[in-house]
């Protein structure tokens, strides 16, 4: 089923989307939370053990002014219900939530992420990080575009 | 009016395919008309009409028509989605919830 985007018209807080899985939340949990899952549909993660308190690392392609690593920490961990961990990469800090409910089909799951307001003035850092797609030259186009404009 | 995701889904979808983006990118050396896009590249003069439309439409070019000439510009605002961190988490999860059923379909119980 394709993902809503709940995320209320006008704030530039959090994104919000709802999805439901085919699936029964303890299947769910288990891509939520097992490395080697995590790495086939997420990212690969990096002293990954699941205990509230503990940090880890999240591993995305290094490029152009980003060594490619998200910082977290786990915050909330409620077996098959809730998993909460700060997501950081450079200045942006942000909570992302993913909260399971089981449905006579499978789970519905509702994915937060939080904390964008005090940085979205620093937009810029927003083009460096992370989508994949981009390549080099595309950052370079970018920053010359933003010096004439 | 479209919403922001839609604008952000159009602009990320018409700069992932490399002849869009190397299209796109050649017009940040200055305005071009399709002939002159069409000769810098390999590629038809039709599928160069159509990347343009894509581009036009994702709000990333301008065009003009000046005799039998339609000239192509970059519009910088149209870039507003690549520099926003909300708009690049929201693409960026919903490839990754899309991922995440994919494999749920290929995991074992």
């Amino acid at each position: 089923m394709k993902p809503i985007d709940t995320t209320p018209a006008g704030q530039n807080e959090f994104l919000s989307f709802d999805f439901e899985l085919q699936h029964p939340p303890e299947k769910v949990w288990r891509a939520l939370t097992n490395p080697v899952l995590l790495a086939e549909w997420l990212l690969p993660v990096i002293d990954y053990e699941l205990v509230k308190g503990k940090t880890f690392t999240l591993k995305a392609p290094p490029m152009p002014g980003w060594d490619g690593l998200v910082h977290a920490k786990f915050l909330e961990i409620e077996k098959q219900s809730k998993l909460a961990y700060s997501w950081q990469v450079g200045e942006l800090e942000t909570v992302v939530t993913f909260e399971l409910a089981a449905t006579p089909v499978g789970t519905k799951v509702k994915l937060v992420q939080t904390g964008f307001k005090e940085h979205q003035k620093q937009n810029w850092g927003g083009a460096r990080y992370g989508w994949r797609m981009m390549g080099e030259k595309l950052f370079t186009v970018l920053s010359t575009m933003r010096e004439e404009s | 009016m479209q919403d922001a995701a839609e604008v952000e889904n159009k602009v990320f979808w018409a700069l992932a395919d490399p002849s869009r983006r190397a299209i796109f990118e050649s017009l940040t050396r200055g305005e071009a008309a399709v002939k002159d896009l069409t000769e810098r590249f390999d590629i038809s003069q039709p599928a160069v009409s159509q990347h343009l439309a894509t581009l036009r439409d994702a709000g990333l070019v301008d065009n003009r028509k000046e005799g039998r000439c339609v000239y192509y510009r970059i519009n910088p605002k149209g870039l507003a989605p690549l520099v926003d961190w909300m708009s690049h988490y929201r693409a960026f999860w919903a490839d990754r919830i899309d991922r995440l059923e994919r494999l749920l379909e290929n995991m074992d119980q």
